[in-house]
């Protein structure tokens, strides 16, 4: 950390309080623009619980699509917090300080909304709770042997834990707020900075936990996006039965959760004027980073596609061939083009590597990462074992508004989230720079 | 000792008039499509005739292969559903239960023979079609996942009458619409623990094969073809 | 009595730490106060946790509890699937997996609500008015024991000090 960073006090605070104070134009049509959004999805959705499932583009084979696609998307960009927060904790990196809360805040939101996936995605979903194990009349319960209750168990362990990790850092700022806020903000950072004080015993005991907390979500983010890959690598569709899948996923999950955390931060450093905390090393950090996971994602999906290649089996190749040469292959090329080609250029010259060009990099990450989990899905179910039975798939203007409107909430909440809580963790900040 | 019930299909015989599917279509209450969703890839058949051609002309060769829902024996649709919705029953039939099904249509994903069939919308039968509906089949409602039962209705009442006749149920009692309707007797069905049904000599006969054997799900339906 | 002394950074607090420990002040009746985390070298100031062996009971707990619950749901209404046993740790390994991480994660933070003081017992209450460029430093003392805590403070360079009677 450069010697320029020994921010008093006030100056910190002042810098970092200023988001929470009013709402400028701009913020206002931001809200209004992505309200409007929000809105549409969920008129999309309703409409669809109304008149019937029907109404998406999927049909026989091709029974997952875009639902399935953006859950899958969801939880792989919730790992961002986890990876920078928990793993630069670990290792003790003082960069990271001005970007753990950012992060950690994308991880909630993410998985609030990758959790709402599966249900947009249900058939009935007025029965939606029939898959938790609560006692009934029937004596029923979950079939604890499927993937999907595997997820549901392991989203609702990592959600509780990214929501603790999230919230135990941000008491102390919470405190330090209460002390200066007035009306409804003063009881609201009253009631949920639980009286912290700033005692000795409250600092080593929130020590202590952060640095466990740290060492068990890093356990949990690994495990929550292997199991949401063995949603795909339990089942015998070909190219899907695959033992790679695990690690697969969790390194495209880490991969786009340090690409949206680059755009988050980006756009946070233009529009709540952070340029002193959020600094080009900070960039930097992160775009080498996001050069390494994409190196890592080439070598997964070389992996994948070259063993698939060699084994020749008729019906994994009938997959291949979709996605290399047939109907797919255009979104294919875009993929590799975006979650390769770009990183590699813009952040591998070093004399290119900018904050403009790893906003770039991270923004077709999210647009490659996005087509990579489509691709995992719809060529497999459209060229199933039986030939007769194979299909095509296009989406329809529900499937489109409920994913675009998913990005609207995260921005919607993030927008929340930034009038309500600093971006940058005050105390972590000033303790890191003051050592 | 339970039934085991289980199909014997000869495709030596097999014609590929689609008599099975019609009558499935009739005795199983099976939703209407129209041109749209069929091209779409929405129709519903619970027994669908595969055809395959073979060789160039004048030497070609085409197979007709009805598939319906195998019944395996180690169904790979049945653990993958969150619900319980599908299960073994103890007469080996992969039973589904329409109104537990929530529609999370894995069970669909992970089928190798592709023989599940999702209801996108509630159905609708023009009138007077809903006077043609078999009364000891439900409807199912939309959102919810259905394929071949091997008629259990009938099979229900086969062993409803055999048990009011106070005799154990003979070999042909329970027939699933679409072996009663084939004009060329290439459907067999019965009950694979009688050594002495025609079902169990068939299929223990040369020329039984079953479809994706190598994948472990252990079918009950054999299909009957000539050595190559 | 209590002794608040206010000191301008961490090395006056630090060795006005030492000298109350040296004079046999006792750590828990020392409590610090400040915006961001004092580093303290160990042994100064330490206080007992029990936050790691919480974790772990939390998520065997947790683990034994999912193993129990599973085996009766599946054992009650026993339903065959794809041939699989009825009772399977293979097939619901992921289950346990994350239920232990749960217990470890809900003991983890229960602990922290608890050692912290924030849920439950408070040693006794902050100085009021904290400036958030200073450190506070309060001693808890008998009457007589008031100088001798006084010397230590004030030989570290302490900037401001107050006394109050306890609550």
């Amino acid at each position: 950390m450069a010697a320029a960073l020994e921010i008093p006090h006030d100056r910190l605070r002042q810098d970092l309080w200023r988001p929470l104070r009013g709402a400028g134009a701009w913020y206002i049509v931001a809200v209004v623009l992505v309200g409007l959004l929000v809105g549409w999805g969920l008129f999309a959705w309703g409409y669809q619980i109304r008149t019937g499932i029907g109404v998406v583009g999927k049909r026989r084979p091709v029974m997952w699509s875009f639902y399935i696609t953006n859950f899958v998307f969801w939880i792989g960009i919730s790992h961002a917090g986890t990876l920078i927060s928990a793993i630069l904790r670990l290792t003790h990196a003082r960069w990271r300080t001005p970007v753990t809360r950012a992060a950690e805040a994308i991880t909630v939101f993410a998985l609030m909304i990758g959790a709402m996936f599966p249900l947009i995605h249900l058939g009935r979903v007025e029965v939606f709770y029939w898959l938790v194990p609560l006692p009934n009349e029937r004596g029923l319960w979950p079939n604890f042997r499927s993937p999907l209750v595997w997820d549901m168990t392991a989203i609702f362990t990592y959600l509780t834990g990214s929501v603790i990790y999230l919230y135990l850092p941000l008491i102390p700022d919470l405190a330090q707020l209460r002390n200066h806020a007035a009306g409804w903000r003063r009881r609201l950072y009253k009631l949920l900075s639980l009286g912290w004080t700033g005692s000795d015993r409250e600092w080593q005991a929130l020590e202590r936990a952060m640095k466990l907390m740290a060492g068990m979500i890093l356990a949990v983010a690994v495990s929550v996006h292997t199991v949401v890959a063995w949603d795909f690598a339990m089942a015998l569709a070909p190219t899907w039965h695959s033992t790679i899948f695990g690690p697969y996923f969790v390194a495209g999950a880490i991969f786009s959760g340090i690409a949206a955390l680059l755009l988050v931060m980006a756009i946070a450093r233009r529009a709540l004027r952070l340029q002193a905390y959020l600094q080009p090393l900070h960039f930097d950090n992160l775009a080498k980073l996001l050069l390494l996971m994409s190196l890592l994602w080439v070598y997964f999906t070389v992996s994948e596609n070259l063993t698939v290649w060699y084994g020749n089996e008729p019906a994994e190749m009938a997959v291949l061939g979709e996605r290399l040469r047939g109907r797919y292959a255009p979104l294919f090329w875009v993929m590799v083009v975006c979650n390769f080609a770009i990183p590699f250029v813009l952040l591998g010259i070093r004399r290119l590597r900018s904050i403009g060009t790893a906003t770039l990099s991270a923004a077709a990450v999210l647009i490659g990462m996005w087509l990579e989990r489509f691709l995992i899905i719809v060529p497999t179910l459209a060229r199933p074992r039986l030939p007769a039975a194979w299909g095509t798939y296009s989406p329809s203007w529900v499937e489109i508004s409920i994913t675009v409107a998913t990005f609207a909430t995260m921005a919607f909440l993030y927008l929340i989230f930034c009038k309500l809580f600093p971006i940058v963790a005050v105390w972590e900040y000033k303790h890191a720079s003051d050592r | 000792m339970e039934h085991r019930w289980g199909m014997v299909i000869d495709l030596d015989r097999c014609t590929g008039c689609e008599a099975c599917v019609a009558a499935c279509h009739a005795e199983n209450n099976l939703p209407l499509s129209d041109p749209a969703s069929a091209a779409m890839g929405r129709a519903v058949h619970w027994i669908r005739v595969d055809r395959y051609w073979e060789g160039e002309f004048p030497h070609v060769r085409v197979k007709y292969v009805p598939v319906l829902c195998q019944q395996c024996d180690d169904a790979p649709c049945e653990p993958v559903c969150p619900v319980y919705a599908t299960y073994q029953n103890k007469e080996g039939l992969n039973a589904q239960v329409y109104n537990r099904c929530v529609g999370t249509r894995y069970c669909a994903n992970n089928c190798p023979y592709s023989v599940r069939f999702f209801n996108w919308f509630d159905p609708q039968w023009p009138d007077p079609l809903p006077l043609q509906h078999n009364p000891d089949v439900s409807i199912r409602s939309g959102g919810v996942m259905e394929k071949c039962t091997f008629c259990v209705q009938r099979i229900q009442r086969a062993k409803r009458d055999a048990r009011e006749e106070d005799r154990p149920v003979a070999d042909g009692d329970a027939q699933p619409a679409c072996v009663q309707s084939c004009p060329a007797e290439a459907m067999i069905f019965g009950d694979l623990n009688d050594p002495e049904s025609k079902v169990s000599r068939l299929a223990s006969s040369g020329r039984a094969t079953r479809l994706l054997e190598d994948l472990g799900t252990k079918p009950k339906v054999f299909y009957l073809q000539r050595a190559r | 009595m209590l002794l608040t002394g206010e000191f301008a950074d961490r090395e006056a607090t630090v060795t006005a730490l030492r000298a109350l420990r040296a004079k046999g002040f006792d750590p828990e009746a020392i409590d610090l106060y400040s915006p961001e985390p004092v580093e303290l070298e160990p042994g100064l100031l330490d206080r007992p946790s029990r936050m790691s062996l919480a974790a772990v009971a939390g998520g065997v707990t947790a683990c034994l509890l999912a193993v129990a619950f599973v085996y009766y749901t599946q054992t009650s209404y026993p339903l065959v699937t794809g041939g699989m046993p009825i009772f399977s740790l293979w097939a619901t390994g992921v289950i346990f997996y994350e239920m232990t991480m749960l217990g470890a994660i809900a003991a983890t933070f229960l602990l922290f609500l608890w050692e912290s003081g924030l849920l439950g017992r408070r040693a006794f209450p902050a100085p009021e008015a904290l400036d958030p460029g200073r450190i506070y430093l309060r001693v808890r003392c008998e009457p007589h024991q008031l100088v001798t805590a006084g010397e230590c403070l004030f030989e570290a360079g302490v900037v401001r000090v107050k006394k109050d009677k306890l609550p």
